[in-house]
């Protein structure tokens, strides 16, 4: 190392002519500094934070329990009223079919295989229709048992409406026999 | 001792590591006036070299959990600076090492050596080296960083950052007798 060499590395410190404007330039770095995760790690270890999370973890589960317990009631309220409006189509299908099922027992003019046949049909559905009610006492929404139990009202109607057909055909018969003796 | 002086400002770094804005604040104060100066000794541009620092501080906290004391906080911190500014040059198409680059050139035996002791006067020719010879003088005289170091910062071999320092320093020479 030359003289001229040692001169200048003895003197570094000249060359650091320039000032730094410390305050604009920390206001940039900072914000760069802020989106990144830096900041999330010291927003977590300040315990003002930690106090102000909690209570809205505390608010947020009180709030929420209140809301499905409110929402529990609404649900109540709109099952009672489906199961009232069940009720009601019930007891005038019930009655409906049950008052046609004597008017059957108490016709003289059907044989009584046919009847025998009609009602045993119908204590069968009659079964059915039981368990398919069961189960809706369990799950109101199943839509299935919902399909399920009107297929059993069709069925006993359809029953019903061949019975009557058969009274139908014969009393025509019968006038017919009538109209030929 | 050598420990001692690789752990300088240790608490400040182990709370910047933690995120603690205080700290970093503290620690990009110690060193901002010092990085600002290498980095305009390498641009030249003022205006270049702020974004330079903004980028190096920001980036030096960011990976501040890369450093592992192996060596000080301001010695990490420099080279990240340097080499920014040098790949700013680099961006920007400026030489970076003296254009016409023989390594095996007849050596010049004339010794001239400086009448002058005057910084002034130094400064002032360094600042008229071309950019190829001025980052070379920079990094030896200025910064302090042997051939193998400078090797690594311009990406050429250390046999070649010497004899283009050599070249380089009787170029400053010549320079600095003609002011």
């Amino acid at each position: 190392m030359d003289a001229f060499e040692k001169y200048i590395k003895e003197n570094r410190d000249q060359f650091n002519d320039h000032k730094a404007d410390k305050a604009k330039l920390w206001l940039q770095i900072e914000s760069k500094l802020d989106t990144s995760e830096t900041k999330s790690i010291k927003i977590w270890q300040s315990p003002l934070i930690k106090i102000a999370a909690s209570i809205i973890i505390i608010l947020s589960i009180f709030s929420g329990t209140s809301l499905y317990i409110t929402s529990g009631i609404n649900k109540n309220h709109q099952k009672n009223i489906v199961n009232r409006e069940l009720q009601d189509i019930d007891t005038y299908y019930n009655g409906l079919v049950s008052f046609q099922v004597q008017l059957v027992k108490n016709n003289k003019k059907l044989l009584p295989k046919d009847k025998e046949e009609f009602l045993s049909f119908m204590s069968e559905l009659d079964e059915e229709y039981n368990s398919l009610k069961e189960e809706m006492k369990q799950n109101l929404n199943n839509e299935y048992i919902l399909e399920a139990i009107i297929k059993n009202y069709k069925k006993r109607i359809e029953l019903i409406e061949n019975l009557l057909r058969q009274i139908n055909d014969q009393k025509n018969s019968s006038t017919n026999e009538e109209y030929f003796l | 001792m050598e420990t001692n002086i690789l752990h300088t400002h240790k608490e400040l770094v182990e709370e910047s590591k933690k995120g603690d804005r205080n700290a970093q604040y503290q620690l990009y104060e110690l060193y901002v006036d010092a990085m600002y100066n290498i980095s305009i000794r390498i641009i030249g541009i003022k205006e270049d070299a702020e974004d330079i620092i903004q980028e190096s501080f920001v980036m030096a906290f960011k990976n501040l959990n890369t450093f592992r004391y192996e060596s000080t906080f301001g010695s990490w911190l420099k080279r990240i600076v340097i080499n920014k500014s040098i790949n700013h040059l680099k961006l920007k198409k400026i030489p970076v090492t003296p254009l016409d680059d023989h390594e095996y050139h007849i050596a010049d035996t004339t010794n001239e050596t400086v009448q002058t002791n005057d910084i002034s006067k130094i400064k002032q020719g360094i600042n008229m080296l071309p950019n190829g010879y001025k980052q070379i003088i920079n990094l030896y005289l200025i910064e302090g960083y042997d051939h193998l170091e400078i090797s690594e910062i311009l990406g050429i071999t250390s046999s070649t950052s010497k004899s283009q320092y050599h070249r380089a320093k009787k170029k400053l020479i010549q320079i600095i007798n003609t002011l």
